[in-house]
């Protein structure tokens, strides 16, 4: 994600094809079941599914920013600030359980630490 | 109305800040102010906006998008089952406006006050639906705008793209709430980082594959050794 700052992304077809699709999905998971009533049944194992996809889509999003190869050759992972500034937005939240304090907090670590890292 | 109005209030903080976030988050990972503002008010689902910037930034294939819009937004197919037999008696074009407008916090205020009522569909039930959808929508919407603003004069070299990785990981946290969760979860991680090689972000897909699948075999061993 890094590599992409600042940089404003030049396909404007693209970008507003990708926002008529993520529409499109609020849209459909929305108001599929108050226009089509219980006509599509939720089996017990579509259910288990539905559980468990959320969470794995989000941690595979999550993952490869704070744990990037180094090239998409090389499985040599970069540690840096990112993966630390991570720990401490987890421990922050872990104390307070407050949304605003952890992206804070987050932030805060991932400036000292890259400063720090900087430095050495 | 009012009641809904009430109930909705606190969480409103929240969901200004939500707002906030995802705003500067979309314009720091590199979409113009107008893309990012129609983003806002059309799609309306924070998750699933903060999901697809780094597979946007990235330039991952439309389909792969659209995917994992879905998959971060499927609690709401579970949400709208539940909900549906409160508004059925509404003609179409009032319950596809119910439906796009409903969100998380709509749905936590709401079934606890009415799961159990005896009669399902009242206006009573809508008002104090609607009481908390609308106040939501505002708050949602003013915040993105002004997290957008904002983003337009942060400098680039504060790296605030990062704040929306922090805020996807305050969602996803809480959901580890059990061992197949954990397992599931665990699962996807492994193989996110593992399969960065793939091209086109495919490596996304696999994760969801893999804790799917470890999640449902996660379910059944525990069960067994109980």
């Amino acid at each position: 994600m890094d590599q992409t700052i600042g940089q404003v992304i030049a396909n404007d077809g693209y970008l507003y094809a990708a926002i008529g699709l993520l529409a499109l999905c609020t849209l459909l998971t929305r108001t599929t079941y108050h226009l089509f009533g219980h006509r599509i049944p939720l089996s017990d194992g579509v259910r288990r599914a539905l559980r468990y996809a959320p969470a794995a889509a989000l941690t595979g999003i999550i993952v490869p920013v704070l744990l990037p190869w180094s090239s998409p050759e090389s499985m040599a992972t970069v540690i840096d600030q990112r993966l630390f500034a991570a720990l401490v937005a987890i421990w922050v939240f872990q104390k307070t359980r407050n949304v605003l304090l952890m992206i804070v907090g987050g932030m805060i670590g991932f400036w000292v630490l890259r400063a720090v890292i900087g430095l050495w | 109305m009012r009641e809904g109005f009430v109930a909705v209030r606190p969480a409103l903080i929240a969901t200004f800040t939500w707002g906030l976030v995802t705003g500067v988050a979309m314009v720091k990972s590199g979409l113009s102010d107008s893309g990012a503002a129609l983003m806002t008010l059309f799609v309306y689902a924070g998750s699933a906006q903060l999901t697809s910037l780094p597979l946007i930034a990235a330039g991952a294939p439309l389909w792969l998008i659209f995917a994992a819009g879905l998959i971060v937004n499927l609690r709401f197919l579970i949400f709208s089952a539940a909900l549906q037999p409160y508004f059925q008696s509404l003609p179409w074009h009032k319950r596809l406006t119910y439906g796009y407008f409903s969100t998380d916090m709509s749905f936590v205020l709401f079934m606890p006050r009415f799961g159990q009522a005896k009669v399902k569909g009242t206006e009573a039930q809508r008002a104090f639906f609607l009481g908390t959808i609308v106040p939501g929508w505002l708050a949602w919407q003013s915040s993105s705008m002004l997290g957008i603003l904002l983003g337009s004069f942060v400098p680039s070299a504060w790296s605030l793209d990062f704040a929306a990785v922090l805020a996807l990981m305050a969602i996803t946290i809480p959901l580890a709430n059990s061992r197949p969760m954990l397992v599931a979860m665990l699962a996807a991680a492994i193989t996110a980082w593992a399969a960065q090689g793939l091209p086109l972000r495919l490596g996304l897909l696999a994760a969801v594959v893999a804790g799917i699948v470890m999640g449902i075999w996660a379910e059944k061993a525990f069960k067994k050794k109980r």
